[in-house]
């Protein structure tokens, strides 16, 4: 008679709800080496409103997800595994959310600069600025978000496939309102610009033009230290690109260059609207950093001591 | 998006920080930018109003947390914390919405702190418009701390109740 093979024993999953213990699913015949993400699968085919997305298994109702990598057989189970389920509410992908929350300031911003009527009075309708730097503001604005898009739908490796649906209605007031209440300023008949004239916005635009390289370095240093399709993570180095550089001081440095052409943005339009909206984003980016860094610190024992979440030395 | 864990912040009472800071923030912004930053309404009936209210509030308040903490609670005590602002709460909002109403036409004509263009800042802030959207935004808002607090009575009162029964 045949031994069975324990490593190629069937097993058996039951799901639950992580909240009520109802018995939600009994899956029988499931191959040991199947992966969650096959599992919700499956899931889903008894209960198709929750698609796999949306499903958050784990092995106790208030402990942390389970990947869609992790494997059954490597998890710590018998042969009938139970896993908890919980709904995370509906999902919108990464890349639908990135796409909306940016060409919103795109066009927002040319209905200002276009003096588009019922914004300014009525004289104003369609007219243009007489000033030279309100022209490059709208340049430097519109290639802001094109370049933003053009990452999203080319460049960026997202880590996560979805997230929740509310996030795009608070992350598109945010982007869009603050787009509106910029261009309304800068592109104001009554707009004053910059006290220090020309110098100032020279050096302003050259700000604005070397953060946005830099920040497009570090994109594509990213995007180059994972391979398509995969979801790894390595420390990331220095490059032969100079403006990667700044990875020796800075965990974030794509953070760092944001903020950097905000400012420059702020500077060239001496306008205190683009201030504020650079001091709420560098608040933002730097809780992302701050916790971007905890997570490298956490995962990678050689990670390198002298870098700091976003401000080289300081912060 | 990734959100950084917030560190752990000390707590002698129970209350939510955001509800109690927002809470505190509305009051200091009634006395200071309005009340006091407008002296024509300092003699309006609407500023007896929400002070009454507010102080009646806050000593029940303040009494049902001090006997909780010194874990000596008379039920007079909780009972009136969550019962008396189903009067004191409509009276308080009542007095702060009249008082800001009776402001307006003093803001307005004072222009006060108040910002227009052309200016080199390139940035305005008309704060008569400011205080209408802060009156339209007690629509939403207040209808919700309500409830939250008629909620919080059926909840605390009739849990007392159940324990008294098995004395």
């Amino acid at each position: 008679s045949k031994h069975p093979d324990p490593l190629h024993t069937l097993r058996e999953v039951e799901i639950l709800d992580a909240k009520t213990r109802e018995k939600l699913c009994f899956l029988d015949k499931v191959e040991p080496h199947a992966t969650i993400a096959e599992i919700k699968n499956l899931f889903t085919k008894t209960h198709p409103q929750w698609y796999p997305a949306r499903q958050s298994l784990r092995l106790d109702p208030k402990g942390k997800s389970l990947k869609d990598e992790d494997v059954l057989q490597k998890l710590p189970v018998g042969t009938t595994a139970t896993l908890y389920f919980r709904d995370l509410g509906a999902q919108i992908s990464w890349v639908t959310v990135f796409l909306t929350e940016y060409a919103g300031p795109l066009f927002i911003y040319l209905l200002f600069y276009f003096r588009v009527p019922f914004i300014y009075g009525h004289k104003y309708d369609f007219t243009s600025s007489r000033h030279t730097v309100v022209h490059l503001a709208c340049i430097c604005h519109s290639f802001h978000y094109v370049k933003r898009l053009l990452e999203t739908l080319f460049v960026h490796r997202f880590s996560h496939g979805t997230m929740p649906l509310r996030n795009i209605f608070k992350n598109c007031t945010y982007y869009w309102g603050f787009a509106a209440w910029m261009a309304y300023y800068i592109n104001h008949p009554l707009y004053t610009p910059p006290t220090y004239g020309a110098q100032q916005v020279k050096l302003a635009l050259a700000i604005f033009v070397i953060c946005q390289l830099g920040n497009f370095s570090i994109h594509m240093a990213l995007r180059d230290l994972r391979p398509a399709g995969s979801k790894t993570r390595k420390i990331p180095y220095p490059t032969k690109n100079p403006f990667t550089w700044l990875f020796l001081l800075v965990s974030c440095p794509n953070y760092t260059y944001e903020v950097g052409s905000w400012i420059g943005f702020a500077i060239m339009t001496q306008c205190l609207p683009v201030a504020l909206f650079s001091l709420v984003g560098f608040t933002q980016m730097t809780i992302w950093a701050k916790g971007k860094h905890r997570s490298y610190l956490k995962e990678f024992r050689d990670y390198p001591p002298l870098r700091m979440p976003i401000i080289p030395f300081l912060l | 998006t990734g959100e950084w864990h917030k560190p752990g912040r000390r707590r002698i009472v129970p209350s939510s920080v955001v509800l109690t800071s927002f809470q505190v923030m509305s009051r200091v912004f009634l006395i200071w930018a309005v009340t006091h930053s407008v002296k024509e309404v300092q003699s309006e009936d609407s500023v007896l109003l929400f002070v009454i209210a507010w102080t009646i509030t806050e000593i029940i308040r303040y009494s049902f947390y001090t006997f909780s903490l010194l874990n000596h609670l008379p039920y007079l005590i909780k009972w009136a914390r969550y019962t008396l602002f189903i009067v004191l709460y409509p009276m308080g909002v009542s007095g702060e919405l009249l008082t800001i109403y009776a402001a307006l036409p003093f803001v307005r004509q004072a222009g006060l702190y108040s910002i227009s263009l052309p200016n080199k800042y390139n940035f305005s802030f008309d704060y008569h418009a400011f205080l209408i959207l802060i009156m339209i935004s007690y629509i939403p808002i207040f209808p919700q701390l309500y409830f939250h607090m008629i909620h919080q009575r059926r909840k605390i009162l009739s849990h007392t109740e159940e324990h008294k029964k098995f004395e």
